[in-house]
C-alpha cells in the first residue's frame, strides 16, 4: 500500500523532472522576452525526433546523439529569435504571441511531412530490467532521465546565478532598459535565453522520447502541461518552474493510479482552476499580475 | 466601403439562386459557422483579452444541443437557444474565475481550459460516445414537416439569417459606447477604470456575448452534420478562428467576415486541404510580420485614403454647467482620516489625515518620494490602505474600485498615462463621458431613440470640453500625434467629461511650459469657479503657490505642515525638508 504509493511519488519526480525542464524554459523565455511560447511543445517534440534520426536512424553513439539533439534545438531557437521574433518586439503582447503558435503549428506539420504520423520508439541502450530498491522498481532509463533532469536544473540555476550571460539575462528581466544602458547587449541575451528556453525544452524531449513514444503531436500535450507549469508556479518564476513541474508530475502520478487514468492529463489544469480561486497570482508570484 | 459590403451581401444572397454548386454552398456555410466563433473572439480581443480556448465554446454548443437533440428528441427549434445560453452561462462561470488575469495569464487559462474539456469529451464515454462521436444528431426539423431543412440552401439561407445577425450585433456594439469602453480597458485600463468603465463588467459582458455567439454557431453546426467528435475541441479549431481574426483585421466589425470568407476558400482553392493546417501556420506567420493590422485595415485605406475627420460641432461650453457639484451638503468634498500605507517595513504614508473643502483648490507637495501619488492611489481606489478611511460627500468611500469611485464623481487625472492614445481626441473625451449613459445594453444594439439621443447629447459634451480646454480644432487627431502639452490638456478634458464635483490632478504642469503652465492654471481657475473642488500634486511652485487656496507638505509619508501658500513659504520645516535651498521663495 505504502510501497505503491511510494512507487507512484518516484514515477511522478521522474515525469515531473522533464516538465520542470520545460516549465524552465518557458517561463524564463516569458520573463526575459515577454513572449509566450506556443511552440515550446514543439522544441520537446523536435528533441526528441533529433535523437530519433541521429541515433535510431543513423546510429550515432546514444549519448553524444542526446547531446547534439539539444544543441540541435538550441539552435532552431536562435534562428527563430533573430528572423521573427526580434522583428516583433515592439509589438502587443498577442502578436509574438501568435507568431509562436504559427510557427508551432508549421513546425508540426513539417514533421509529420518528414517523420509521417506514427508513433515510434527510441531502442536506447539501457538495460530493461528494472532496478530495485526495496519494494520499488524503476528501470534505468526513466532513473538516467530523472538524473539527467536534475542535473540539467541545476545547470541551469549555476548558469543564471554564477555566469556573465546569466548576470546579463538576470539584469534584463529587472528592467530592459537599464540593462541596456549599462552595456549589455538586450539583442545577444534574448536570443540566448530563446535558444537555452528552446534546448531545455528539446533536453526534456529527447529524455521523455527515450522513455515513451516519440511522434508529431507529442509536443502538444507536452506545451500545455508547461503551461499549466508555469501558470502554477507564476510567469518568469524560476523556482515556481522547478516546484511546479515536480507538484504537476507527482499529482498526475497519483491521479491517473488511484483515480482515473483518463483525466491524467486534465489534472494540471484542475489544479489551477483551484489554484486561481485561491491565488490568482501563482503558488510564487508576488508582483501584481502583469498588464 | 458601405456599398462594396451590400454589394457583396447581396451577391452571396443571391448565390444558391442562381446554381451554384453545394459544394460551395457547403464551404459558405462552414465559412458562416467560423464566422460566428471568430466574431465572437474578435469581441473579447478588443478589450484585451485572447482567447485562445475558444473552441471549447464552441465544442459546447454544439454538443449541448446534439445531445438534447439525441436523448430527448427534441427540435432543434428548441435545443439551439438552450445550447447558446449554456454555452453564454459556461462562459460567464469561466469570466468569473479568469477575467481578472491579464494578458499571457488568460490566454494559457483559456488553452487549458479548452483542453479540459476536450479530455472530458474524448473521455465521458456514457454521455458523448467518447472518440467514436455522437452519432444521429437530428437534423433541423422545425416539427412541421414543410419547415425540415432539407437542402444546402435552406441550411444556407438559415447561416445567412444568423450571419447577418451577428454583423448587426457585433457592429453596435463595436460601434457604441461599448465598444468605446472595450478599446479604452485593452488601451489604458487604469485611465478607462477612472473615467468609471468597469474592466470586469465590461469584459465579462464581452466574453458572455462571444460565448453565446460559439453556442449558436456549435449548435447548427450540430444540426448540420448531424455528428459530432471531440476533435471540436482540438486547438486546431481555434488557431483557425485566430488567423481569421487577426489575419481579417482585429478590432473591425468586418474583420472577421472577410477572414472567415478569404481562410476557408484559400485552402480548398489551392487544393491543399490536406494540408491545410501547414498553409493556415505559414499564412498566420507572415500576417503577424508584415500586416498585423489585417486584411481589411489594408482594404479600407486603399478604398477611401484617410479616415475623414468628424464635422467640427460647435456647441455651446455647457458642458461644465451640467455639474451636480452645486448639490452642497455640510460634508466636505474630500476627507481623508488617518490614513497609513505601507510597503513591507516602509511607510509610504503615515498616518495623513486632509480635507478638501467645497470649492477649494488643495495642493499636496513635498520632495520625490514623499508619498504624495501614494496617497492619491488609495483615495482614488489604485491602492489598498493599511489603516484609515477616506469620506466621499460624506460617504465612506474606502475600499471601493476606481470606477466605483469615478462613478461618484470623484475623478483623477494621471500622471503620464492621461489619454488613450490610439483614439481621436473626441473619442478619448466620449469614451470618459461613460458614466453619464442611462441608456441600456439592449437599447444600445437596437439604437433607440434615447440611445442616439444620448449619443448626440455626449458627443456635443465631448466637442465643448475639448472647445474647453483649447483643443476644439484637434478632435480627430489621434491623441498619441498631440504635443506632450496638448496630451495634458486632453487628460483635463477626459477627466472632466464624466462630470465629476471632485477633480483630483496628478501633476498637471509636468512637462508644460511656462506659457502653457499658465493656460492651465486659468482653466483650474474657472473650473473652481463652476463649484467644483480640486486636489492637486505639483512640483511647478508658481502654480501652486498662485493657485492654490491651501497647501498640504509631506515629506516621508508624513504631514509636516498645512496652510495658506504665505504661511507655507515660511515654514521653517518646509524650508528645511527641500534642502533648505529657498527654491520655494526664489520660484515663487
Amino acid at each position: 500500500m505504502l510501497a505503491e504509493f511510494v512507487q507512484h511519488v518516484v514515477n511522478g519526480l521522474i515525469v515531473g523532472g522533464g516538465y520542470a525542464l520545460m516549465g524552465i524554459g518557458l517561463t524564463l523565455i516569458f520573463g526575459i522576452m515577454r513572449v509566450v511560447n506556443f511552440a515550446h511543445g514543439e522544441f520537446f517534440m523536435m528533441g526528441a525526433f533529433f535523437l530519433f534520426t541521429l541515433f535510431s536512424l543513423w546510429g550515432v553513439n546514444f549519448f553524444l546523439a542526446s547531446l547534439l539533439s539539444v544543441i540541435g534545438v538550441g539552435l532552431v531557437g536562435a534562428v527563430v529569435e533573430r528572423l521573427i521574433l526580434r522583428r516583433l518586439r515592439l509589438a502587443p503582447i498577442e502578436i509574438p504571441m501568435l507568431a509562436t503558435v504559427a510557427l508551432s503549428v508549421i513546425i508540426q506539420n513539417a514533421a509529420i511531412l518528414l517523420w509521417d504520423p506514427s508513433p515510434k520508439t527510441i531502442k536506447h541502450v539501457f538495460s530493461p530490467v528494472p532496478l530495485t530498491l526495496g519494494p520499488i522498481n524503476v528501470v534505468s532509463i526513466r532513473l538516467f532521465a530523472g538524473l539527467v533532469a536534475v542535473a540539467l536544473i541545476v545547470g541551469s540555476h549555476l548558469l543564471i546565478q554564477k555566469t556573465r550571460i546569466g548576470r546579463a539575462m538576470r539584469a534584463t528581466f529587472q528592467d530592459t532598459d537599464m540593462a541596456r544602458l549599462t552595456g549589455v547587449d538586450v539583442d545577444r541575451v534574448y536570443m540566448f535565453t530563446f535558444a537555452f528556453g528552446a534546448a531545455l525544452a528539446g533536453a526534456s524531449g529527447a529524455l521523455l522520447g527515450a522513455v515513451f513514444w516519440v511522434y508529431p503531436a507529442m509536443g502538444d500535450l507536452a506545451a500545455l502541461k508547461s503551461f499549466a507549469v508555469v501558470i502554477m508556479g507564476g510567469l518568469g518564476n524560476f523556482l515556481g518552474a522547478i516546484v511546479g513541474g515536480l507538484l504537476l508530475g507527482v499529482s498526475e502520478s497519483l491521479g491517473a493510479g488511484y483515480i482515473s487514468s483518463g483525466y491524467k492529463d486534465a489534472i494540471g489544469f484542475i489544479l489551477i482552476i483551484l489554484l486561481l480561486l485561491w491565488r490568482p497570482q501563482g503558488l510564487f508570484g508576488k508582483k501584481a499580475l502583469p498588464r | 466601403m458601405k456599398l462594396w459590403a451590400a454589394a457583396a451581401a447581396v451577391a452571396l444572397l443571391a448565390l444558391p439562386l442562381i446554381g451554384v454548386d453545394d459544394y460551395y454552398l457547403h464551404l459558405l456555410i462552414m465559412a458562416g459557422i467560423f464566422y460566428l466563433l471568430a466574431a465572437g473572439m474578435n469581441l473579447l480581443l478588443a478589450a484585451g483579452q485572447l482567447n485562445l480556448g475558444h473552441t471549447a465554446f464552441y465544442g459546447i454548443g454544439a454538443y449541448t444541443s446534439g445531445l438534447l437533440g439525441v436523448h430527448f428528441g427534441l427540435s432543434p427549434l428548441w435545443t439551439m437557444p438552450v445550447a447558446a445560453a449554456f454555452t453564454g452561462f459556461v462562459g460567464y462561470l469561466l469570466g468569473r474565475l479568469t477575467l481578472r488575469l491579464r494578458g499571457a495569464y488568460f490566454v494559457l487559462v483559456t488553452v487549458g481550459f479548452a483542453e479540459v474539456i476536450r479530455l472530458v469529451a474524448t473521455n465521458w464515454m456514457d454521455l458523448t460516445q467518447g472518440p467514436m462521436g455522437l452519432a444521429g444528431v437530428p437534423a433541423f426539423n422545425l416539427g412541421i414537416e414543410r419547415w425540415t431543412l432539407v437542402s444546402k440552401r435552406d441550411y444556407y439561407y438559415l447561416m445567412a439569417a444568423l450571419v447577418a445577425g451577428t454583423l448587426f450585433v457585433t457592429a453596435r456594439i463595436l460601434g457604441s459606447r461599448v465598444g468605446r469602453a472595450l478599446a479604452a480597458i485593452q488601451s489604458n485600463e487604469g485611465l478607462a477604470e477612472s473615467s468609471g468603465i468597469s474592466a470586469y463588467a465590461h469584459t465579462m459582458l464581452a466574453m458572455v456575448v462571444s460565448c453565446v455567439l460559439a453556442g449558436v454557431a456549435g449548435a447548427f453546426y450540430a444540426h448540420y452534420i448531424t455528428f459530432l467528435s471531440p476533435e471540436l475541441f482540438g486547438f486546431q479549431n481555434t488557431v483557425t478562428m485566430a488567423v481569421m481574426v487577426v489575419a481579417g483585421g482585429q478590432g473591425m466589425v468586418l474583420g472577421p467576415a472577410v477572414g472567415s470568407l478569404v481562410f476557408t476558400f484559400v485552402p480548398e482553392l489551392l487544393r491543399m486541404a490536406a494540408n491545410r493546417m501547414l498553409l493556415y501556420g505559414v499564412i498566420l506567420l507572415l500576417v503577424v510580420m508584415f500586416m498585423p493590422r489585417g486584411l481589411v485595415f489594408y482594404l479600407r485605406a486603399l478604398l477611401r485614403g484617410r479616415a475623414p475627420s468628424p464635422a467640427a460641432v460647435q456647441a455651446a461650453d455647457a458642458a461644465l454647467e451640467t455639474g451636480r457639484a452645486a448639490a452642497a451638503g455640510a460634508a466636505p468634498a474630500l476627507d481623508v482620516r488617518e490614513m497609513t500605507v505601507r510597503f513591507g517595513g516602509l511607510a509610504a504614508v503615515e498616518d495623513l489625515s486632509l480635507t478638501l473643502g467645497r470649492g477649494e483648490i488643495l495642493a499636496l507637495i513635498g520632495p520625490n518620494g514623499a508619498g504624495k501619488s501614494t496617497a492619491f492611489n488609495v483615495v482614488t481606489g489604485f491602492q489598498p490602505a493599511d489603516t484609515g478611511r477616506v469620506d466621499f460627500d460624506g460617504a465612506d468611500i474606502t475600499g471601493l474600485p476606481p470606477y466605483r469611485i469615478a462613478e461618484r464623481g470623484l475623478v483623477r487625472m494621471f500622471q503620464r498615462t492621461s489619454v488613450f492614445p490610439e483614439a481621436p481626441a473626441l473619442d478619448n473625451v466620449l469614451t470618459a463621458c461613460h458614466r453619464l449613459a442611462r441608456t441600456r445594453l439592449w437599447e444600445v444594439v437596437l439604437m433607440t431613440e434615447a440611445a442616439r439621443e444620448e449619443e448626440a447629447r455626449h458627443r456635443r459634451r465631448a466637442q465643448s470640453l475639448l472647445n474647453f480646454v483649447g483643443l476644439g480644432r484637434k478632435a480627430g487627431e489621434a491623441a498619441k500625434n498631440l504635443s506632450c502639452g496638448e496630451q495634458r490638456l486632453l487628460g483635463l478634458a477626459i477627466a472632466l467629461a464624466p462630470d465629476p464635483s471632485v477633480l483630483l490632478l496628478d501633476e498637471p504642469a509636468a512637462g508644460l511650459n511656462a506659457v502653457e503652465t499658465g493656460q492651465l492654471m486659468h482653466l483650474i481657475e474657472v473650473i473652481r469657479s463652476r463649484g467644483l473642488s480640486v486636489l492637486l500634486v505639483e512640483h511647478d511652485m508658481k502654480l501652486v503657490m498662485g493657485l492654490c487656496d491651501r497647501v498640504v507638505v509631506l515629506n516621508y509619508g508624513v504631514k509636516i505642515a498645512e496652510g495658506t501658500p504665505t504661511e507655507i513659504q515660511q515654514h521653517p520645516e518646509v524650508i528645511r525638508a527641500y534642502l533648505g535651498s529657498g527654491e520655494i521663495l526664489a520660484d515663487a
